[in-house]
Formats: C-alpha cells, sequence, structure tokens
C-alpha cells in the first residue's frame, strides 16, 4: 500500500491554509516573517513525524547513506571473504598437487639407476615405519614416492598397501591430518565469519552486541520501527540523531513552561493547577471507598453518576489512542449492522498506521462484532 | 463548535493538525501571534483539509476486522477494529494492524448546511 500522494496532498494543504490565512495576518498586523516562520515551523515537525516523504523534504540524505553504508559492509564482508577465498587456492591446491608431483620426482632416479633389490629393501622396511605413530609428513611422502617404482613384487606390496585400509590412510595420515587440520581450521574460520555476520545481522535487534563492532563494519542503527508494512526497520544514525535532538528540544521546553523561564505568577498558576490535579486524582482514589458518594454528589451537580462517568473508562479511553497512534478519521456515508455484521461507507479520511499516513477519497470497511 | 463554520475540527487530530497545533503554539509562546489569529488559523485548517481530501484525493480503501467497541455519540461514530487488513485499490498490497480507531463524523451534515 503506497502513500506517495500523501506528501503531495499535505503540501497543497498545507500551501493553502497558509494562503488564506495571509488576510488576516495582515489585518492583525502581524509581520509577513511570522506566517513564512508557521510554515516552515509545520513542514519541520511534520517531516519530524515521518509520516510520509514530503516534497519540501531535502532529497534525504539517509537513503544513500544507509544503502552506502551497506554496500561498505557488504563490501567489506566480501574483502573478507576473498582473502580466505585466496588463500585457499594458494596454498591448499600445491599442497594437494605436491603429491602426484613428488611420486615421479622420487620414482624416476630410482627406477633408472638404482637396483631394484635396494628398493624393495626399503619397500620392506617401509610397512614398519609406516607403522609407527610418529612419522612427520616427508618420510611419510617418501616412503609412499618408493612404492610406484617397484615392480612386480613391490607392486603386489603397493597393492597391499592398498587393500590394507588401516596403513594407507595411516601413511597418508600427516599429510592428510595436516590438510584436514588446515581445512577444519579454514572451516572454523568461515564458520565464525558467518557467525560473525549472523551476529550483525541480529546485533541490531537485541541491541546490545551492536557496541563491540565499531570498526569497519558500520552499524548505522540500533533502533527499529514499524515501516509501513509492519516490517521492523533500522532508524539510521542520523534518524537518531534527530530523535534525540527533537527530545531534547521538547525538555528543554518543558522546563520552561514548568517555570525556570517563566514569570513567578505563571510558574506558580501552573504549580497551583498541578496540584489541584494531584488533588483530584487523591479524590478520586478516595472514591473507592464507596461512601464518599454523597461527598461526590454535593462536589459536582452535573454528574449523572453512572458507570460512563467512571474515572477508569478514560484511562481505558487514552489507552486506546495510545496503542502506536493507529487511528482513522474520517466522515461516513452509511453505517449499516445485520445481527453483528456491520458494513460502512467511509469518506475523506486520513488513516495513520504503523507510523505512515494514508489519506483516501472513499472507503468500504466489513467488521464483525 | 464546529457548526460556525460548517466544518468538524476532527482533522485537528491528525498528524497535520497536530504538527500545525504545535507551531502555532510555539509561535504564540514566543509572543509572535496571538491565540486569537492562531484559532482563525485552525479553522481555515478545518475547511481547507476537509476540500482538499474531498476534491484532490482519488484513492480508495477497503477494511476488514473484528469490530472490538463501537459508538454513536452525537453523530459521530467511534469504531475500534481489531486485527485490521486495509488494502487500497491502486496496489494488492495490503497492510495490517492489530488495532485501529475510527473517528468518523457524518458527512450529511457538511453537506446540508
Amino acid at each position: 500500500m503506497s502513500n506517495q500522494n500523501v506528501g503531495a496532498v499535505y503540501d497543497i494543504i498545507i500551501q493553502e491554509v497558509i494562503n488564506s490565512v495571509r488576510v488576516d495576518f495582515e489585518e492583525t498586523g502581524t509581520e509577513e516573517g511570522v506566517l513564512d516562520d508557521l510554515k516552515k515551523k509545520w513542514q519541520i515537525k511534520l517531516s519530524q513525524m515521518n509520516v510520509a516523504t514530503f516534497p519540501w523534504d531535502p532529497k534525504p540524505e539517509l537513503p544513500p547513506q544507509q544503502s552506502t553504508s551497506a554496500a561498505a559492509s557488504a563490501a567489506a564482508a566480501q574483502a573478507a571473504a576473498t582473502p580466505v577465498a585466496s588463500y585457499t587456492q594458494s596454498t591448499l591446491s600445491p599442497q594437494v598437487s605436491a603429491q602426484p608431483i613428488s611420486l615421479p620426482g622420487h620414482g624416476l632416479p630410482h627406477s633408472n639407476g638404482l637396483p631394484i633389490k635396494q628398493e624393495a629393501g626399503l619397500a620392506r622396511t617401509d610397512p614398519s615405519v609406516k607403522q609407527e605413530p610418529g612419522l612427520d609428513g616427508q618420510a611419510g611422502q617418501q616412503n609412499y614416492a618408493l612404492h610406484p617404482q617397484q615392480q612386480q613384487h613391490l607392486q603386489n606390496l603397493q597393492q597391499q598397501h592398498q587393500q590394507r585400509p588401516g596403513q594407507v590412510p595411516q601413511q597418508l595420515s600427516p599429510q592428510q591430518q595436516q590438510q584436514q587440520q588446515y581445512r577444519q581450521g579454514l572451516a572454523n574460520a568461515m564458520q565464525q565469519q558467518r557467525m560473525q555476520a549472523q551476529g550483525q545481522h541480529i546485533a541490531p535487534q537485541n541491541g546490545l552486541p551492536a557496541a563491540q563492532h565499531d570498526g569497519a563494519t558500520a552499524y548505522e542503527g540500533i533502533l527499529m520501527q514499524r515501516d509501513a508494512n509492519g516490517n521492523p526497520v533500522e532508524l539510521s544514525r542520523v534518524e537518531i540523531d534527530n530523535m534525540l535532538h527533537a527530545q531534547i528540544l521538547a525538555r528543554g521546553k518543558q522546563m520552561e513552561g514548568g517555570g525556570l523561564m517563566l514569570p513567578l505568577k505563571q510558574a506558580t498558576r501552573n504549580r497551583g493547577i498541578a496540584s489541584k490535579r494531584d488533588a483530584d486524582a487523591s479524590h478520586v482514589s478516595a472514591h473507592d471507598g464507596g461512601d464518599d458518594e454523597l461527598k461526590d454528589e454535593d462536589l459536582d451537580d452535573d454528574a449523572i453518576n453512572s458507570d460512563l462517568d467512571d474515572p477508569n473508562d478514560d484511562k481505558d479511553d487514552d489507552d486506546d489512542e495510545d496503542d502506536g497512534g493507529h487511528m482513522m478519521l474520517c466522515m461516513y456515508d452509511k453505517v449499516q449492522r445485520v445481527k453483528n455484521k456491520w458494513k460502512c461507507t467511509l469518506k475523506d479520511g486520513v488513516l495513520t498506521v504503523n507510523g505512515r499516513e494514508y489519506v483516501f477519497h472513499k472507503a468500504t470497511g466489513e467488521y464483525e462484532w | 463548535m464546529a457548526a460556525s463554520n460548517n466544518f468538524y475540527d476532527l482533522y485537528r487530530h491528525g498528524s497535520l493538525g497536530v504538527t500545525l497545533t504545535d507551531a502555532l503554539d510555539d509561535l504564540i509562546g514566543d509572543e509572535r501571534i496571538d491565540p486569537q489569529l492562531a484559532m482563525k488559523v485552525l479553522t481555515q485548517f478545518d475547511r481547507v483539509v476537509a476540500e482538499t481530501l474531498q476534491e484532490k484525493v482519488k484513492a480508495r480503501l477497503t477494511f476488514k476486522g473484528s469490530l472490538d467497541t463501537y459508538r454513536f455519540c452525537d453523530e459521530v461514530w467511534t469504531f475500534l477494529i481489531r486485527n485490521v487488513t486495509f488494502k487500497m485499490d491502486n496496489n494488492s498490497s495490503t497492510v495490517v494492524a492489530d488495532k485501529v480507531k475510527i473517528v468518523s463524523c457524518s458527512a450529511k451534515r457538511n453537506d446540508d448546511k
């Protein structure tokens, strides 16, 4: 559901309102600048509510920033991934190819120059050597290299070796182990990386781990907000800054209103209201007693004192309005009910849902009670 | 209250109205405009919003949900609907909300006067 036209519609409304009150401003002798200020303030406040994209918003730096940071982190992830990949190719493949190369390398001189018997002797020692667990990789490699040159007898031996599965793997084990270790290391590294990536994914949601990554993996947001479709979206750092700034400004204003910057008379008047409210509150709590009802009637002659007057009801209503500001303001043409099924035709409405605003000319709603 | 100018002040509770009221409050606080002038601005706002929504907006909306509370008082319907699905007719995507409050004034009263 798009709300692209909202910005344009709101812009029209603002222009129209400003233009139509210009005369009133002139009549009351208010400076022209004030009207412009009003318009600007209105637009800024509206932008801060972030309910739609407005034509007066400066072409937002936020989305590009987000995308560049995303691109940067993607690039960083890639950069982190590629060294590993090249490492595998450069380091692992020579090791793999080293074996086949070393076999003929060792084999050729032996088969050409040296007597086979010696070879056989050497070869015979092989099994005993091979069975030793303390072999280093080179010995294993040499031993293995000898096998191909041995003829008949030795080929048999080789076959025997191959048939004995317990030995060949053992013989190869140092290298394989190395490789396996390396592969495991690699896998671990990759897993760690993946976990990190997942962590990055998770971090913005729970907010805590983000503090650990203050390096190149740039986090713009740790605050989540629901977008138009109700999906959670990260707020960028700039957006958060804006929110904080607005909050601080509002606080400051509250402090001023609370009496710091006000003339004494106004400040005390405010306090008077506040204390009166307190008194009301205490009165309300006293109301629970039940015996005070006569007094209540004395205090407020207009009160009907039905359940509808229950102060708790007002509280409930407040809760309704507080629910994320999901609200539709509109006109109704028709409201019909058949048993528990309601049907209504609404028009000229403004709908606020999930922090986005929509305008409509006509709306039909069907709901069951 | 709204009878004096034929338009409801209903839309003042929307974001557009709230921000305008805020901006006006700021100016009043700084003593740059009087409260009466602010009231005039708001009545103009009531008219402009109603007219603009009527004339400039064409979008249609349908929604479904379960009605939690209904109230009809002084010609104003108030509905509290739960698990609402909204659908604009211009595209098929929907928006879901767990709870929406609808405040609706009679369209007729506007036309009659």
